[in-house]
């Protein structure tokens, strides 16, 4: 097992490398100069001069390279060229608000999404799956800066249940700001992870060992939980996996709607100002986190199907 | 004559529309007594897996639905009968075993658990007893070391063995009858023997009644004393398996047994019965063997003839040899 995780770990390095390199070169190519982004402009051009010594900028493009490697690898990601503050205390101070938010959608999503797949596979072509396929119609359809937006005004601005902006201090008013934004993202995911549950359990259900449990004399429930479900989770698992990487991507527009601190914000804000250094923390950590979440559902996987533990 | 423990009456299983159904199974009438092994006969397509699964009610509804008859185990209506009631017979009183060793087991279920939830399901147990079931039946179907095998999955045993634990599952509450739907097509042949030497075995020692489902007159010959042929959803023969292989009375049924290859045969070719099963539902009228029958007659066309009685234990549906007292063995 240790050898396994071992192997996807090494596996994944490739793949980091890849992605920080795409990173580097694409800030460098797109137009826009930082230094004119930060000091304006205005600036005296040797205002100008000096920023870019300072900050490397007049090196040589591989030299640029190497740094920004080694930087990330010693996780030493520098300063912020606008914020004045060291890069990595911007990503601790921010991750934990959309890990926060990342895992309340989730949460929501799997809790209502995988009942309700249940619900509309059991009930096929009856009026709950019917009713299931224009929930996930609209989950699929409305963007979530939209669906945010429509919660942010009916639930906060008219009726004043939830907090407008921010993420909250203690506990129970971190709970109470993360209700909306949550519920902006899990509105997609329930959609995606009832429909992916509905589509497999519908397969599963049709197999041989179904059959096999009816025969024995299984109740229908255990049919469908019992042998069905767990079935179903193997392809399951993986749609989760996507799933998570989505939400993390649609914190991003989600987090400026609330104006709720986070990654995404920080990515955003980062990009508008040329601020490299955070920009290129901020991908590594998207990646980093992309390639945690793809070990973490092999290993699902290995848990939920002996068939792969053998190999 | 004792009271069945199986009775099948008319039984017909549609598919399709209520309004424009596809009729796969007709008229069928069939019996197995208590501790009987009946053998249900017939190429891919004539309806006898269908009626199997009929009887535990496993063929699902919709697309298809059990338009008329009725089917009584041991006196009790099985059709009438509650799903919740019927379920609590499903493989406590009457257990199926199926052709597909290789997909009829869950693949993230262990052996254990997979026999185990047989017994749970119906009869209560500490988990320690349960255990000593489980051992106690792989045992009796011949797994070797049951208890270092408890924990292992299905991918884990060959075709074969699957097959064993098929069967474990299906005694594990000693049932009174045993369906049995091609459980030997999918294996090789030596296995197939000692699948079928297995199924004896149990007969013997629990003293099931079986009904064994089977393309194969062989393997029915092996196994069972009575028969039936069924072609195109119809049972166009019953009888007991010494009458049948020594004096078939459907046409159809001495083609299947002219198919059977011997060693003795001087023939470079296999016969083979002209033409292939009807499709489902194609035929209207007249005998669905009428198009491929060597010996048919007008009246074949028109009227779909009734079971005739032949001695005691030998019926058959044929216009023609219901009217000769005996027929050339072909």
């Amino acid at each position: 097992m240790a050898r396994y995780i071992l192997v996807r770990v090494l596996d994944s390095i490739p793949t980091i490398l890849l992605v920080l390199t795409l990173v580097f070169l694409a800030m460098r190519i797109l137009p826009g100069d930082p230094a004119l982004a930060v000091l304006g402009d205005n600036a005296h051009p040797e205002t100008i001069a000096r920023f870019r010594e300072q900050f490397g900028l007049n090196d040589p493009l591989w030299l640029q390279y190497l740094n920004f490697l080694r930087d990330v690898f010693t996780f030493d990601f520098g300063n912020s060229l606008v914020k004045n503050a060291p890069v990595a205390t911007l990503i601790a101070n921010n991750l934990p608000y959309t890990l926060e938010l990342t895992l309340a959608a989730m949460v929501i999503g799997i809790t209502f999404g995988i009942p309700l797949g249940v619900m509309a596979a059991v009930r096929r072509n009856k009026w709950q799956d019917n009713g299931f396929r224009v929930f996930s119609l609209v989950g699929y359809a409305v963007p979530d800066f939209y669906l945010g937006a429509v919660l942010l005004l009916t639930f906060s601005l008219s009726l004043g249940w939830f907090p407008i902006n921010g993420a909250g201090t203690d506990f129970a008013s971190r709970m109470h700001h993360i209700v909306l934004p949550a519920l902006t993202l899990a509105m997609l995911k329930m959609a995606f992870i009832g429909r992916l549950t509905r589509t497999s359990l519908l397969e599963v259900l049709g197999r041989d060992y179904v059959r096999t449990a009816r025969a024995k004399g299984a109740s229908e429930r255990r049919v469908v939980y019992r042998h069905g479900l767990r079935n179903a989770l193997l392809p399951l698992s993986t749609g989760l996996g996507l799933s998570i990487l989505s939400t993390l991507s649609g914190s991003v527009a989600v987090e400026l709607v609330f104006n709720r601190p986070g990654i995404g914000r920080l990515l955003i804000e980062a990009i508008t100002e040329r601020d490299y250094p955070v920009i290129q923390a901020g991908v590594v950590v998207f990646a980093s986190v992309v390639v945690i979440v793809n070990l973490l559902m092999d290993l699902v996987y290995v848990a939920v199907d002996p068939r792969i533990r053998v190999q | 004559m004792s009271a069945p423990l199986l009775n099948v009456q008319g039984l017909c299983v549609e598919f399709g529309p209520k309004a424009a159904p596809i009729r796969v199974i007709n008229d069928v009438n069939l019996r197995v007594d208590p501790g009987e092994a009946v053998g249900i006969v017939g190429e891919s397509g004539s309806g006898k897996s269908i009626t199997s699964l009929s009887i535990l009610r496993l063929v699902p509804e919709p697309p298809s639905r059990i338009a008329a008859g009725s089917i009584t185990f041991e006196g009790r209506d099985l059709l009438a009968m509650p799903k919740s009631q019927l379920r609590h017979m499903r493989g406590r009183d009457i257990a199926m075993i199926f052709q597909e060793p290789m997909s009829s087991l869950n693949p993230v279920m262990t052996v254990e658990a997979q026999i185990g939830e047989a017994i749970m399901l119906h009869e209560r147990m500490s988990r320690a007893e349960r255990r000593a079931r489980v051992i106690q039946l792989l045992r009796l179907v011949g797994i070797p070391d049951p208890e270092s095998r408890l924990k292992a999955y299905p991918h884990q045993f060959s075709g074969g063995m699957r097959q064993r634990v098929m069967i474990a599952i299906a005694v594990a509450c000693n049932p009174k009858l045993l369906i049995a739907d091609e459980p030997t097509t999918a294996l090789d042949v030596t296995i197939q023997a000692q699948v079928l030497d297995l199924m004896k075995d149990v007969r013997e020692k629990l003293n099931t009644a079986i009904l064994l489902i089977s393309h194969d007159l062989g393997v029915i010959a092996e196994v069972c004393e009575r028969v039936l042929v069924m072609y195109a959803g119809h049972v166009v023969e019953d009888a007991d398996i010494r009458s049948l292989f020594e004096n078939p009375k459907h046409p159809y049924t001495r083609g299947l047994l002219r198919a059977v290859p011997s060693l003795t045969d001087e023939r470079s070719r296999l016969y083979q019965i002209p033409g292939s099963v009807p499709q489902a539902g194609s035929i209207k009228q007249g005998c669905p063997f009428y198009a491929r029958c060597d010996l048919r007659q007008n009246i074949c066309a028109q009227t779909m003839p009734a079971m005739s009685r032949h001695s005691s234990s030998h019926q058959a549906a044929c216009w023609v040899t219901q009217n000769l007292s005996e027929v050339r063995s072909a």
